[in-house]
């Protein structure tokens, strides 16, 4: 089958929905069908796969609590347009998928611009969405559309029911478990154990001022523990000064594995706004035992607590000793590590990619020619797309 | 003069509007007649996996009402008939509880991609439905000659 998967965000900027078309992308290809992703570029000299058609360079815009890199304009649109009717070696595609089609981006575009059988996949849940609702009216030409929608999530598909109407089906984000299991553990950390955060450092809802504070408390327990924070963006003014604290900055899919192989304890501290939490699984499959907030997106991947620890939300000292408590009982951590393995192994991506199979088979005639083809009714339609304000 | 054309503008930006909107209820007509195929497929694929879990093991089958049910959307050649995919649900139901260890690996699969097809077709009918009940659409009787699609709706859960 000829696929085409369109992200909305930047392709060199690490981020859960950018992970979840890359690792689908390669599941499909490794179970026999040709995949073409089209993606924002943030650094068009950076390397870049084969497989991949650099959208143009995005724009950063305030997104569901976060920048986003969001791209849109006619230039982008013309771009959509090329790669839609090239496809597969100019053949065109016999399925479309776009993620996250509510933002407005080069995804949403290609729902536009293509007809044919169009698969969207709903990453996000923000039941507040103002701006989801007040677009609503932009968006519904182009997601009437879609003949099949899919949510990552229980919360994502809620915000889907909620703010558009209709059902979607839910079919879990995948984490690619060989890639974790088959990482070296990263050596540079010393000796003494290792507390491990990942995700956007200046983003509040991620919860590393949580970490931090807590932090003082965990070093004064274990005096030779280090905690390596690995995600782009400012740091907080809070990191200075702290003891045994290694800010990476942004760092490498092959980096984060061998970084989640390496830790100890895998600490995510968020505050809420996580639809899903793959990098709770992805730390599960490095073998990593996860403290994580009780939220309704981790309690899920945590199979209620069995799979990894749940400590309140924003509750330095609960974090603190549930993070201490772990460090000095290499029997609990063990114990976390045979079920966190488990649990991952539950979500490996060649067991969802089949699942996303079955939904292109159900839309797309399974022989003949390519079927997704520009939407003769588009090209005058981008006039449509400009903001209301 | 002013009025005239402020009319003629109003008259063009109106049939603009009702070309548009007549663009997207035709794209949704496709996806609905789209949709409708991939259902009716499945409904028959589901019929015919039925039927040969049903050969495999006739005593349980034949317990279970399976074979029957089965023959029963197999053999008709009219529009999809609701009461009759229930039944075969059921009949399933009861089929698989009774042979807890056999494979139905087959019947499985095949009630999953009903259930995919019926949302999906549920869905093309709900934004059909939407877009109809719009008051431009009806004022300027865009969908006059056009049915409007129905719901498809079955029992298709396999646990009870």
């Amino acid at each position: 089958m000829r696929v085409g998967l369109v992200c909305p965000y930047p392709w060199d900027v690490p981020g859960g929905v950018m992970a979840h078309v890359r690792d689908l992308g390669e599941s499909l290809t490794e179970l026999g069908h040709d995949v073409a992703v089209l993606a924002p570029v943030v650094d068009s000299d950076g390397p870049l796969p084969e497989y991949l058609t650099d959208a143009g360079r995005p724009l950063p815009i305030p997104y569901n609590g976060s920048v986003a890199r969001l791209l849109f304009g006619p230039v982008s649109f013309a771009r959509v347009r090329r790669w839609l009717r090239a496809g597969i070696d100019g053949d065109g595609f016999d399925v479309l998928h776009v993620h996250e089609p509510t933002a407005p981006s080069v995804a949403l575009l290609a729902a536009y611009a293509a007809t044919g059988p169009i698969v969207a996949t709903f990453h996000t849940s923000n039941t507040r969405s103002r701006l989801l609702s007040a677009a609503e009216p932009l968006l519904t030409p182009a997601l009437e559309k879609v003949a099949a929608r899919i949510a990552v999530s229980p919360a994502a598909r809620r915000t889907v029911v909620d703010h558009l109407g209709g059902d979607c089906v839910e079919i879990p984000n995948g984490v690619a478990v060989a890639r974790y299991v088959e990482a070296a553990p990263a050596t540079q950390y010393g000796d003494g154990p290792v507390v491990a955060f990942v995700g956007r450092v200046d983003e509040s809802r991620k919860g590393l001022a949580v970490l931090l504070a807590a932090w003082p408390r965990i070093r004064e327990a274990v005096a030779d523990a280090r905690l390596v924070v690995a995600g782009p963006g400012e740091p907080p003014e809070e990191a200075e000064g702290l003891d045994g604290v290694t800010l990476l900055g942004l760092i490498s899919e092959e980096d984060k594995a061998a970084l989640l192989r390496r830790a100890d304890v895998f600490c995510a501290p968020n505050l809420g706004g996580e639809s899903f939490g793959i990098v709770l699984l992805e730390a599960m499959a490095a073998g990593a035992p996860v403290v994580a907030s009780n939220l309704d997106a981790f309690r899920r991947v945590l199979a209620d607590g069995r799979a990894g620890l749940l400590v309140p939300t924003d509750d330095r000292p609960a974090l603190a000793d549930a993070v201490i408590g772990l460090l000095g009982d290499p029997a609990a951590r063990a114990d976390l590590v045979t079920r966190g393995t488990a649990r991952a192994a539950e979500f490996d991506w060649r067991s969802v990619a089949r699942q996303v199979l079955t939904v292109y088979d159900t839309v797309a005639p399974s022989a003949g020619h390519p079927v997704v083809t520009l939407d003769p009714t588009a090209a005058a339609e981008p006039s449509e797309l400009e903001p209301a304000d | 003069m002013v009025i005239v054309v402020a009319i003629v503008a109003v008259v063009v930006a109106v049939g603009v509007y009702a070309t548009w909107l007549g663009s997207r209820l035709d794209r949704l007509d496709t996806r609905v007649e789209a949709a409708i195929a991939s259902l009716d497929a499945q409904l028959r694929k589901r019929a015919g996996a039925a039927a040969r879990a049903a050969a495999r093991n006739p005593a349980v089958a034949a317990k279970a009402g399976l074979a029957e049910a089965a023959h029963t959307v197999l053999q008709s050649s009219g529009p999809r008939d609701e009461a009759a995919e229930s039944a075969l649900t059921r009949a399933a139901r009861a089929y698989v509880e009774a042979t807890p260890s056999a494979d139905h690996s087959e019947l499985m699969a095949a009630i999953t991609r009903v259930q995919l097809a019926r949302q999906f077709h549920n869905d093309a009918v709900h934004a059909t439905r939407a877009l109809r009940g719009r008051r431009m659409v009806r004022l300027l009787r865009l969908s006059a000659r056009r049915p409007l699609p129905a719901y498809f709706e079955i029992d298709d859960v396999l646990a009870s």
